[in-house]
């Protein structure tokens, strides 16, 4: 079966977190928590210092860490390559949570969007937002995925730094893009073959 | 989104193409409702503008429907004494009570002097309400907002040149782009989703960009060069670059300057043009006949761009030769002293960008062949915002000149100068002039003559502006000082929040003070609400109609080639409460007033209503009629609302060659010897010697020169930081920072609710990273976070805009960020662009360390 993967341009990317946004409001996940972020650094220094843009989420690796430490298996990979948790499975231990090398992860405190005043609530009735008390993370948009679209953050980033597809087999396979620019994957000696990677 | 899901849940999905107002750009989106309910707003992907991409103020605003402390009821003021942080213990009332209290007090101030009502609001669509509501009601004061504060003086630069409102690249086709004190293509100025769409892409594909500016903003982040530079200092080094590319590297496009400048007229020693005694004509040398002749003429064969020429006894240079002697004086080596900036950067900046520009390169366009030139300088508020700001824009803005790069492929563009219904005029000196449905406002040039002032914004004696919104609270606090003959009675306001957006928040206070009555249109309750005395519940743009077409003016169409397209705005869902658009209540106000009929005659010739589609002037037609009205004048008879069913974006046509490239195909000149300001301010001086003012007439010069803004020149061992602002890509003016969703991003972001100080200016001064710091000027303070980095000028505390909120029911917003704006002195002579009107925002400050600080932001 078809493998998915993401490529992020971070020539391309611009730091204006239209993903983050995006991401959060397709997900309904709940207060301060979110499946991707753009990530700033500063190196160097002035006038000749540095501010890059690095956008993170779930790397949904080859070789995912917080898959065989899950005491009850509700971290599982799809054959399509895609790492998803069973909420109904999840205990939420937070082995995962410790298990992930990008800190990808995270416990659902609260499952409700709530205002400043601590009793609006805001309610989706689109979509559900994950329960409390589970580990949650980028599940690449599998839902939308499973329908041939693309994940939210891709559809949205309004300078297409992230291209979702198939590594293999497809029109544009992602592989070639990735050899083209010598894409590099995040943190690679710890071995993961993560599915998302960058290039520059 | 996924229907599937939705109906399990029990909803049904309801999708309506609308344009956002979350800026005051107009990008197509989707606003996605289940069961009456927002869940969620994607990009409309047939929307040219926004081509289905949405940015995160877009995405998220859509919370603040919802927010637990939106107005939805009108209300009135319970306490009489209004000033920051005093309750106004509010009441509700009825909207009956409200027009009870409002109409009563207008119908007096139209009979004393109509001109004591004050409109402000910045909700561009709006305009063609509140204008003909103003014109209809006799006031001229129906434009204050701070559309000024990005834009008095570059914009002022681009209706010179470009016949343009905006300035833009040709992404598609430049090389080599610079941005001078503008994000342009990164999510903060015009247009912005289809300019970061090309910009990335032009990046990809090997433009270079260099970026100029004090804080290494997202830009400058992207950038292949980030050139920090000290604030207010850009004139200073364009004039050198321009020497540098004139007089030492000889680069310029002759053909170019010959063709479409003044640059060939022949210049009397007195400064003027010297003139054709028959035709008034300027004249020009012909080398041919070794004789003057006025500029067309068609004896002329070989017009001199260079050199002096003796006329009659007279020796008379060109335009072109004046400005590059006068040039010579700006050297390098001074103006890097000014600008912190290393000779050989600029130098090699210089040169990179003419060689890149390829003067003499052409391209065949659709079977015309027309002048390539892909470098380009874009420039905006950062280098513009200052003492020095139309001459400082202009001298940017002469390099593109110098290359001839306008309106061509691959260079500088104006956004949209010639559209399907306008284009630029030609006067009788030759020059271009701006187009009236672009200069909506006052054109820049020719000059206006001068006179005591009638508008509170002083327009008056600005007389070769665009416009002079940010001089309102001088008009408003000393009418007297500048002549005018009444007072400031009503301000009826909302959409812009000039408490935070203008000037120290305590000097504002007693500008607002000075209205017998304050009726603010309100979403939320913000800091200049706070000062109303009626508070009238203003609809979402989710739940309101706009005139017709709502991205106009023209400046919101991707300009170069694409299409000619028209947004409808449209409501996705019911207002709530008792909240109303406001612009449906300018109706209501005007139909108590018994001017309704006046309203719609004016509104009739203002809004581009066909004969045929005429309204009946003695009935009150909704917002949503006229716009009909005005899509079936502007699209099509056979137009109807189901056009608008699955897009908002129509289009009429593809764009002519000429459209997208009027370089190759305009006539009027534009200057590089700015000859009329000669004139202009000989004029205006005796209306500022009759009103015995003190005045600025420095920029009154027909050749370009930097003015030092006022506080460079202090010596000050405590002060001794220049404050630089810049906007965050996921924050937008003072309305965005209430939202939940934005503010979780803003806190996770290391510099947003910071203020940012080099390392050396921090341990000169014993502060580290993370310090709660006062940030003081001599005009005002603040708070804030202290973020020590190497992306700031060592000479700067960086401020990001527009943040730092203080309003009682604000509470995410709140005390969030630190106010760059309330540091700011209210204007006054020694610190507006006397030309432009535009505002210095050029303010020392020192900064200390707060003990025992707040341990929020």
């Amino acid at each position: 079966m078809a493998k998915y993967g993401m490529i992020v341009d971070i020539k391309k990317c611009i730091g204006c977190n239209a993903c983050t946004i995006a991401c959060k409001v397709e997900h309904n996940t709940p207060n301060e928590m979110h499946y991707t972020q753009v990530l700033e650094h500063e190196t160097g220094e002035f006038p000749n210092a540095k501010r890059t843009f690095l956008p993170a989420l779930c790397n949904h690796c080859e070789n995912p860490p917080c898959v065989p430490v899950c005491p009850t298996k509700a971290s599982y990979t799809r054959e399509d390559g895609i790492v998803l948790i069973d909420h109904d499975r999840c205990i939420g231990c937070g082995a995962c949570i410790l298990a992930c090398p990008y800190d990808q992860r995270a416990r659902v405190e609260d499952d409700r969007t709530v205002f400043h005043d601590g009793e609006t609530v805001f309610v989706n009735n689109a979509n559900a937002a994950p329960p409390k008390g589970v580990a949650a993370k980028c599940d690449f948009c599998y839902h939308r995925v499973d329908q041939g679209d693309v994940p939210a953050c891709v559809e949205t980033c309004p300078t297409t730094a992230r291209i979702f597809g198939e590594w293999e087999g497809a029109e544009k396979p992602l592989r070639e893009l990735a050899a083209e620019y010598d894409a590099e994957g995040l943190l690679p000696e710890k071995g993961t073959e993560p599915n998302v990677l960058y290039i520059e | 989104m996924y229907s599937e899901k939705i109906e399990q849940n029990g909803g049904t999905l309801t999708s309506t193409p609308t344009v956002c107002l979350g800026c005051y750009n107009c990008c197509g989106v989707k606003v996605q409702t289940v069961n009456d309910k927002v869940v969620d707003v994607i990009g409309d992907k047939e929307a040219i503008n926004s081509r289905g991409y949405i940015c995160a103020k877009g995405r998220a605003r859509f919370l603040d429907l919802y927010d637990p402390t939106r107005v939805l009821y009108p209300m009135k003021r319970g306490n009489p004494e209004k000033g920051i942080g005093i309750d106004p213990q509010w009441q509700r009332i009825t909207w009956d009570e409200a027009f009870d209290t409002i109409i009563p007090k207008l119908k007096a101030v139209r009979e004393k002097d109509p001109r004591g009502l004050v409109i402000a609001h910045f909700d561009l669509p709006g305009y063609g309400i509140s204008k003909t509501f103003g014109a209809a009601f006799e006031t001229n004061n129906f434009h204050w907002n701070r559309a000024d504060y990005c834009g008095a003086a570059p914009h002022w630069a681009h209706l010179m040149t470009n016949a343009s409102f905006n300035g833009e690249l040709d992404f598609d086709q430049c090389k080599f782009m610079v941005l001078w004190g503008t994000q342009l293509g990164h999510l903060a100025e015009t247009i912005p989703l289809h300019t970061a769409a090309e910009m990335a892409e032009a990046r990809r594909q090997g433009t270079k960009l260099v970026v100029i500016d004090p804080f290494c903003t997202n830009p400058a982040a992207k950038a292949d060069q980030w050139i920090p530079i000290k604030p207010g200092t850009d004139g200073a080094m364009a004039l050198a670059m321009l020497n540098y590319m004139i007089n030492d590297l000889g680069i310029y496009d002759r053909e170019f300057l010959t063709r479409r400048t003044n640059s060939i007229y022949l210049i009397k020693p007195d400064g003027h043009y010297l003139r054709d005694a028959a035709t008034n004509k300027p004249m020009v040398w012909d080398r041919t006949s070794r004789s003057a002749h006025p500029f067309n003429a068609e004896e002329l064969t070989d017009p001199a761009l260079e050199g002096a020429f003796e006329i009659d006894g007279v020796v008379c240079q060109t335009a072109f030769n004046a400005l590059k002697e006068h040039l010579k004086q700006f050297d390098m080596a001074s103006a890097s002293e000014i600008t912190t900036v290393p000779v050989e950067i600029m130098q090699t900046l210089t040169r990179e960008f003419a060689e890149a520009a390829q003067i003499g390169a052409t391209i065949g366009v659709d079977g015309e062949l027309l002048p390539f030139r892909p470098a380009a300088i874009h420039f905006k508020r950062g280098s513009g915002a200052h003492k020095s700001g139309a001459l400082g824009s202009f001298s940017i803005h002469l390099l593109n000149i110098m290359v001839g790069n306008l309106d061509v492929p691959g260079g500088q563009r104006g956004v949209n100068p010639i559209g399907p219904f306008w284009e630029p005029d030609v006067d009788e000196d030759g020059m271009i002039v701006v187009a009236q449905h672009i200069a909506k406002y006052s054109k820049p040039y020719p000059a206006q003559k001068a006179k005591i002032p009638e508008s509170l914004d002083l327009h008056e004696l600005l007389p070769a502006s665009l416009f002079t919104r940010g001089l309102y609270p001088m008009g408003i606090d000393n009418p007297e000082k500048f002549g005018l003959t009444y007072k400031p009675e009503v301000l009826l306001i909302g959409r812009t929040n000039p408490m935070m957006n203008s000037h120290n928040a305590e000097a504002m206070a007693e500008t607002l003070k000075k209205f017998d009555m304050q009726i603010s249109f309100a979403t939320f309750i913000d800091e200049t609400a706070e000062f109303a005395d009626i508070l009238l519940p203003d609809a979402h743009d989710f739940e309101r109609w706009d005139l017709f077409p709502a991205n106009d003016p023209y400046a919101f169409i991707a300009p170069g080639p694409g299409q000619w397209y028209w947004h409808m705005r449209q409501p996705s869902l019911e207002a709530p409460g008792e909240t109303r658009a406001w612009t449906e209540v300018y109706i209501d106000i005007a139909e108590r007033l018994g001017i309704l009929e006046k309203f719609n005659e004016l509104g009739e010739a203002g809004w581009g209503i066909a004969e045929k589609h005429k309204l009946d002037r003695s009935k009150r037609h909704s917002v949503k009629e006229i716009a009909e009205r005005q899509a079936k004048s502007l699209i099509g008879d056979d137009f109807t609302f189901e056009d608008v069913k699955d897009t908002s974006c129509l289009i009429t046509r593809e764009k002519t060659t000429a459209e997208a490239y009027p370089g190759g195909f305009v006539e009027g000149r534009m200057p590089v010897y700015l000859e009329h300001l000669i004139d202009a301010g000989e004029d205006l001086k005796t209306v500022i010697d009759e009103l015995g003012l003190e005045w600025d007439f420095r920029p009154y010069h027909p050749l370009v020169s930097h003015i030092h803004c006022d506080e460079h020149d202090h010596a000050d061992n405590d002060y001794d930081l220049l404050i630089v602002n810049f906007k965050v890509p996921f924050q937008t003016q003072t309305i965005s920072q209430q939202n939940i969703w934005l503010d979780e991003v803003s806190r996770a972001n290391p510099y947003t609710f910071n203020v940012m100080m080099h390392p050396s200016a921090a341990a000169r001064k014993g502060l580290d990273d993370g310090d709660r710091v006062l940030v003081q000027s001599h005009h005002g303070q603040d708070e804030g976070t202290l973020k020590v980095t190497e992306i700031i000028h060592p000479e700067c505390l960086g401020i990001p805009a527009t943040l730092g909120h203080w309003a009682r029911n604000l509470h995410v917003a709140a005390k969030k960020g630190t106010s760059f704006n309330t540091l700011l002195p209210p204007p006054n002579i020694k610190r507006i662009d006397t030309l432009s009107g535009q505002i210095d925002t050029c303010v020392r400050v020192k900064v200390s360390k707060l003990s025992g600080g707040r341990s929020d932001g």
